[in-house]
């Protein structure tokens, strides 16, 4: 089972641009937050829900990778527990944890966010994707490109809602997030030929574009300016 | 909280303050409407009055412009994901 697909002159490297995408997506969690506590807008609460769920895979699989790439205290007492007590299989059992709950966190709050313009969020059908999610997030383990395959076909979905939202307000802010959805999905398109280096490099490359993207809708969020709206009828 | 929110961006846009009659045309709120919401923005510490030149004047504070600036990053972020 191959774990590393980063070429040794970019290892690290993946690491850094998952802790930009962490702390991105964590700002974006912080923001739904502050707005939901001032308007009590519950899909704000949801939407601030799948971005932490997606934060938090970004930092189970920078913790798996650091101890995968770098020799920690931490490799060398599961080394010793190996030799000492023949337990072959722990090390493998930790680094399939960790991209486990990365590709099922990932997946189960894309999913949210696809959900966020039904009215009901958690329909009978919820259950039902919620074990095709696990399958999906399982059976990467193997396979990788299943994980790519499902982020990028709940990408494109998620980027369908947004053009209809594009549609109706003629957003500039709403054009940018579709673009940087659009460029995270290209990304996980890359991905599924992640087993070729420089495929693994450029579609690393492409998910910092998407997040530095997102970055900068933040910035243009903050600098909203509030217009006064025309006199209201008694 | 829409009408909170329009009767401080109309002080703001006064300069910062504001005659209570003028509001009050600005806002198309009766007298009534004008006094019980002018008792929330003060409550809250979002507005002050004053006297100058024996005229009554709403104040626009800190906390209020902060709260204007918040509102307007909360709008663009609903109107961004269609919220």
């Amino acid at each position: 089972m191959q774990f590393i697909f980063s070429p040794d002159w970019f290892l690290g490297n993946d690491v850094l641009i998952e802790g930009f995408s962490f702390l991105v997506l964590a700002t974006f969690f912080f923001l739904c937050w502050k707005y939901y506590k001032l308007s009590k807008n519950k899909n704000m609460l949801y939407l601030g829900t799948g971005f932490f769920l997606i934060a938090l895979a970004q930092l189970a699989t920078i913790c798996t990778k650091l101890v995968l790439y770098y020799d920690t205290s931490f490799i060398q007492q599961i080394g010793q527990m190996v030799v000492t007590y023949h337990v072959v299989k722990s090390v493998d059992i930790f680094y399939q944890l960790g991209f486990f709950f990365n590709k099922f966190l990932t997946l189960i709050g894309l999913y949210m966010i696809y959900r966020l313009p039904d009215k009901k969020k958690f329909s009978k059908d919820f259950l039902l994707a919620f074990y095709f999610i696990i399958i999906s997030a399982a059976a990467s383990a193997n396979i990788n490109f299943i994980f790519h395959i499902t982020v990028l076909v709940l990408l494109v979905m998620i980027i369908q809602n947004y053009l209809d939202v594009y549609r109706k307000n003629k957003s500039k802010n709403t054009l940018m997030l579709i673009i940087a959805f659009s460029a995270l999905a290209f990304a996980h398109f890359i991905f599924t030929f992640s087993h070729l280096p420089l495929f693994f490099v450029a579609g690393n490359i492409i998910e910092l574009l998407s997040f530095v993207l997102l970055l900068v809708l933040i910035i243009r969020i903050f600098r909203a300016e509030y217009k006064t709206k025309t006199i209201r009828k008694k | 909280m829409d009408i909170i929110r329009d009767m401080l961006a109309m002080v703001r846009d006064k300069g910062g303050k504001i005659k209570p009659t003028h509001l009050m045309y600005k806002a198309n709120l009766s007298h009534n409407q004008m006094k019980l919401y002018l008792q929330e923005l003060e409550k809250n510490s979002l507005v002050k009055k004053s006297v100058a030149d024996n005229k009554n004047l709403i104040l626009l504070t800190e906390k209020g412009r902060a709260f204007l600036n918040k509102y307007a990053e909360m709008k663009s972020f609903e109107e961004t994901f269609g919220l």
